[in-house]
């Protein structure tokens, strides 16, 4: 096996830290077990984070960029803003059904944990990769005449609340149809409540 | 020594469709006086000329120095004389043209009197298409409604001087309108932080988020050359309009537009993204120092 | 014989047909030919943009222009039943920087209009200083800018108060400005104290002076202008202000009035294009300005000034200087008043819930300025302007004449050209 650069080792341990967090609950995951997960000593893992609370921080900044990175390749897109709706739509779902530690560690740690957060990671500064794209997304729907113009944070609240809560009930194995099922009538919803009136 | 050098450089300070606003801010200048005595006044709306208006008309006279105060409109006649017959003569005869304010560099406020036909010398709006096309390297613009009286005076005294004065695309001197007038702004750690003015008449807050301040998007010096010597439209919390720009007056202007609460417009040259990403960052941290009020009276009652 | 007179170095340009016979004139028409459409700019604007657009109508009185704007738009919030609450912080403040507005063209008028034409009329030797009077305007225009942030064309005045918040270093900087500026009067324009020359009893009392002032009073008798220039010996004031009040006189004899009964009618100028509309109060033709605001308020000497020689051109310059060093003692005085403890702005509705009509209604340095606005849903649907000038300086036919026509009536033309200076003519404003 061809030995891991350092970028690739810190992927690795954020992977794995992302499925035993959202698995097992933050506090009651150790390093010890993320260390062990990766096949590496606790004394090197902290090589790569000083703390429990700094891995908790970057995964969300590692989330945030995921995200942030996507949609922004949407946003580039040449497309009508209905589309870009079913596009982010596709690729919430898409995350979730291939890597639903992003989504459940968003849901389930940063948004329950916040006493983690509170110090260096409040309000934007963790997650401003993916907000900063959503403005940019809402901006230019307006700018487009696509979209009502309205509060920012009633239509993102609006929209990823909405996404946030298929996921939830997906993971909660509650859904009777599978994520992609729902990607057109959801994009549908979105897109009539927040379309210019 | 050359005697023509020797010679004061001679004004006509002319007026198309005008509110004499630039006038009046002119005579505002401090030590007038001084300035007026390098040069001589062939003709001015309100200060002693050498000239009566008639000989101006005639269209016999030379000039050096030809300012232009107001918006173009071709159909205008001054004492019965049509105007861009008059224009067109001291633009062909003077050394240096000077469109004075935002009216005669873009059109301004009264371009909207005609909008087919009125415009600038130069420039209309943005465009540059003005009936002055032909003598364009001659054309200062000192854009503003009004001018501030130094912005005349500083060309003035370069020409006097016999210096260049450079000029940017939208041919006004750099040296006045490279800084936009949300430098020296009172409120600027205010724009730094996010933290927008609850309402109007405070001394707290940025102008920018809610009440339509186009400071960070306009080219002027007003925050650096104060007004009148001791302020400026921000200093006492009214909006910057943009009134140094090609397309003043803009509408609702006193009020930001926002696309779902993100401003349309964002400061010059900054990427909007990267303009979010700060503002959304400073945003959350929250100053206490910034929140309250700066000075807190004790109430008479 | 009709002869064509160009004037300029007015605020804008105008032009007189005089009619003369047996070298006098025998009627005259006024014409002011620039027009530039403020009131159709405005429609279909947000109703707050009006408050950026007019005081631009002129440049020498655009602070009049922005208070009139504020006043119809309180006025149409009062109308769609959401009354405006205002400090009586922002009420002072919106009085001072108004009367300095007044206080820095009547320093224009005497020094860069009046003083020179007696000079030529009277053909003095005596040295002109006109830039004394852009000096004291630039003082007056500094105190402004304390609060209004620039003069010319501030837009600090907003439905609810003053966009301003000023501290008691503002306060005292306005205060040393106006120091400056009442030294400046005494010295270099009166040669007496302020008090003393508001204390003048009758028109004898110049004797005592040897300043600007008294040489304008002294040449004004010379050109015999206390026997000329009479108009109508009727006045009016329309605004309420602190330094002033409504009133509509004939001759001395006060009577109520109402903004409602202001009129325009058609103006009379052939052969000429003109572009303003004469207005009168009820349909009568009225003198507005200083002599009328101080007749309004029995301003003692300008009342005595009156009963010897009426609505004389000397009254009318003579009325302009008193006004003058009055507003600079009550704009002192108002200074005194301000708490700054209290609020510069009380928040109402949004314009766009507004509308309604509303009338605003100032006294501006050449007396009333009108303005009405039509909103709906914060739009303007219609605005018109109403100028002090259109009241003084309309052109009417030979039978009604306007002020400024009759009191032309009956001199040499040079003696006509002088006493159409002594209305204090702003075209830029009549042509909004």
């Amino acid at each position: 096996m061809a030995k891991l650069t350092k970028q690739e080792r810190r992927t690795t341990i954020i992977s794995a830290a992302l499925k035993l967090f959202s698995e097992k609950g933050f506090y009651i995951t150790t390093i010890p077990d993320i260390a062990k997960k990766v096949g590496m000593s606790v004394g090197n893992f902290y090589n790569y984070f000083t703390s429990k609370d700094i891995l908790a921080k970057e995964l969300i900044i590692y989330i945030s960029e995921y995200l942030g990175k996507r949609i922004r390749e949407i946003n580039d897109k040449d497309i009508s803003t209905e589309k870009k709706i079913y596009e982010i739509v596709s690729m919430y779902f898409n995350m979730a059904e291939e890597r639903p530690e992003m989504i459940e560690y968003f849901l389930r740690v940063y948004l329950s944990n916040r006493e983690v957060f509170e110090d260096g990671c409040e309000g934007m500064i963790c997650v401003s990769a993916f907000v900063t794209e959503m403005m940019m997304f809402f901006d230019n729907g307006v700018e487009r005449d696509e979209l009502h113009n309205q509060d920012f944070f009633s239509a993102f609240g609006l929209f990823m609340g909405y996404l946030g809560g298929m996921v939830f009930l997906f993971g909660e194995k509650i859904l009777p149809e599978p994520l992609e099922w729902y990607k057109e009538s959801i994009s549908q919803n979105i897109y009539n409540a927040l379309k210019k009136r | 020594m050359h005697s023509k050098n020797d010679k004061k450089p001679s004004i006509i300070w002319f007026q198309g469709l005008t509110c004499n606003g630039n006038t009046h801010s002119f005579l505002n200048l401090e030590n007038l006086e001084n300035l007026l005595n390098k040069f001589e006044i062939l003709s001015h709306p309100s200060l002693p000329s050498t000239q009566d208006f008639n000989s101006i008309t005639e269209c016999t006279l030379e000039c050096d120095i030809f300012i232009f105060e107001g918006t173009y409109d071709p159909l205008m006649k001054r004492n019965d004389t049509s105007i861009s017959k008059i224009v067109k003569y001291y633009a062909q005869k003077a050394r240096y043209i000077i469109a004075l304010g935002s009216c005669a560099s873009f059109g301004g406020v009264f371009k909207a009197s005609a909008p087919e036909r009125n415009s600038g010398l130069l420039f209309n709006e943005q465009e540059k298409s003005g009936p002055l096309l032909k003598y364009e390297s001659k054309v200062i613009n000192i854009s503003g409604c009004p001018i501030h009286p130094e912005w005349l005076a500083y060309t003035l005294s370069m020409i006097e001087k016999r210096r260049e004065v450079e000029t940017d695309s939208l041919h006004r001197p750099i040296e006045l309108y490279s800084t936009l007038s949300h430098h020296g702004c009172t409120r600027n750690e205010y724009f730094e932080w996010k933290v927008d003015a609850g309402a109007f008449g405070e001394k707290e807050g940025c102008l920018y988020y809610k009440q339509g301040c186009r400071a960070p998007m306009t080219h002027a010096p007003c925050n650096k050359i104060l007004w009148n010597e001791v302020s400026s439209k921000t200093r006492v919390g009214t909006p910057c309009f943009g009134c140094t720009e090609p397309d003043f007056p803009r509408k609702n202007l006193f009020s930001t537009k926002t696309n779902m609460s993100i401003p349309e417009d964002i400061p010059l040259g900054v990427p909007k993204r990267s303009y979010l990403t700060m503002a959304g960052i400073a945003k959350t941290f929250r100053i206490k120092r910034l929140e309250g009020k700066l000075i807190d009276y004790k109430t008479a009652d | 014989m009709i002869t064509k007179q160009l004037i300029e170095q007015i605020e804008g340009e105008a032009s007189i047909l005089f009619d003369m016979k047996n070298g006098v004139v025998d009627f005259a028409t006024i014409s002011f030919p620039h027009f530039r459409g403020i009131e159709s700019i405005l429609k279909g604007k947000n109703a707050l943009d009006a408050l950026v657009i007019t005081p631009r109508v002129c440049g020498i009185c655009g602070h009049a222009h922005l208070m009139a704007t504020v006043r119809a738009l309180e006025d149409a919030y009062k109308n769609a039943g959401y009354p405006i609450e205002l400090s009586k912080k922002s009420k002072i403040i919106r009085e001072f920087t108004l009367t300095m507005e007044i206080v820095q063209n009547h320093f224009k008028w005497i020094y860069l209009t009046i003083i020179p034409e007696v000079a030529k009329l009277s053909n003095s030797t005596r040295e002109q200083t006109p830039l004394k009077g852009a000096y004291a305007a630039s003082i007056a225009s500094k105190a402004i800018a304390v609060f209004a942030g620039q003069w010319p064309h501030s837009s600090y005045m907003i439905p609810g108060g003053i966009t301003t918040d000023p501290t008691n270093l503002d306060v005292l900087k306005v205060e040393s400005f106006m120091d400056e500026l009442i030294g400046f009067f005494e010295k270099e324009s009166l040669g007496v104290s302020l008090e003393k020359f508001l204390s003048f009893e009758s028109c004898k009392d110049f004797k005592i002076l040897n300043s600007d002032i008294s040489f304008l009073e002294n040449s004004l008798i010379d050109m015999k202008m206390n026997q000329k220039g009479f108009a109508y010996d009727r006045f009016l004031v329309i605004a309420k202000h602190t330094f002033t009040k409504p009133s509509k006189l004939k001759h001395t004899r006060p009577f109520s009035i109402n903004a409602k009964y202001v009129n325009t009618i058609d103006s009379y100028s052939p052969n000429q294009i003109s572009y303003a509309k004469n207005a009168q109060y009820k349909n009568i033709f009225y003198e507005t300005g200083p002599l009328a605001r101080a007749m309004a308020t029995n301003f003692p000497i300008v009342k005595n000034m009156h009963r010897r020689f009426k609505d004389s051109a000397y009254s009318r310059a003579i009325a302009r200087v008193f006004e003058l060093a009055t507003l600079l003692q009550h704009a002192k005085e108002l200074l005194v008043q301000i708490d700054i403890s209290q609020k510069s702005f009380i928040k109402s509705v949004d314009i766009s819930k507004i509308t309604a009509k509303g009338i605003g209604v100032v006294e501006a340095p050449r007396g009333p300025l009108l303005h009405s606005v039509n909103i709906k849903e914060g739009i303007i649907q219609d605005y018109k302007i109403i100028t002090p000038t259109q009241f003084n300086i309309g052109s009417s036919s030979k039978s009604d004449p306007t002020p400024a026509q009759k009191a032309m009536k009956g001199v040499t033309k040079a003696e006509a050209l002088f006493i159409f200076r002594t209305f204090d003519v702003c075209s830029v404003c009549t042509t909004h």
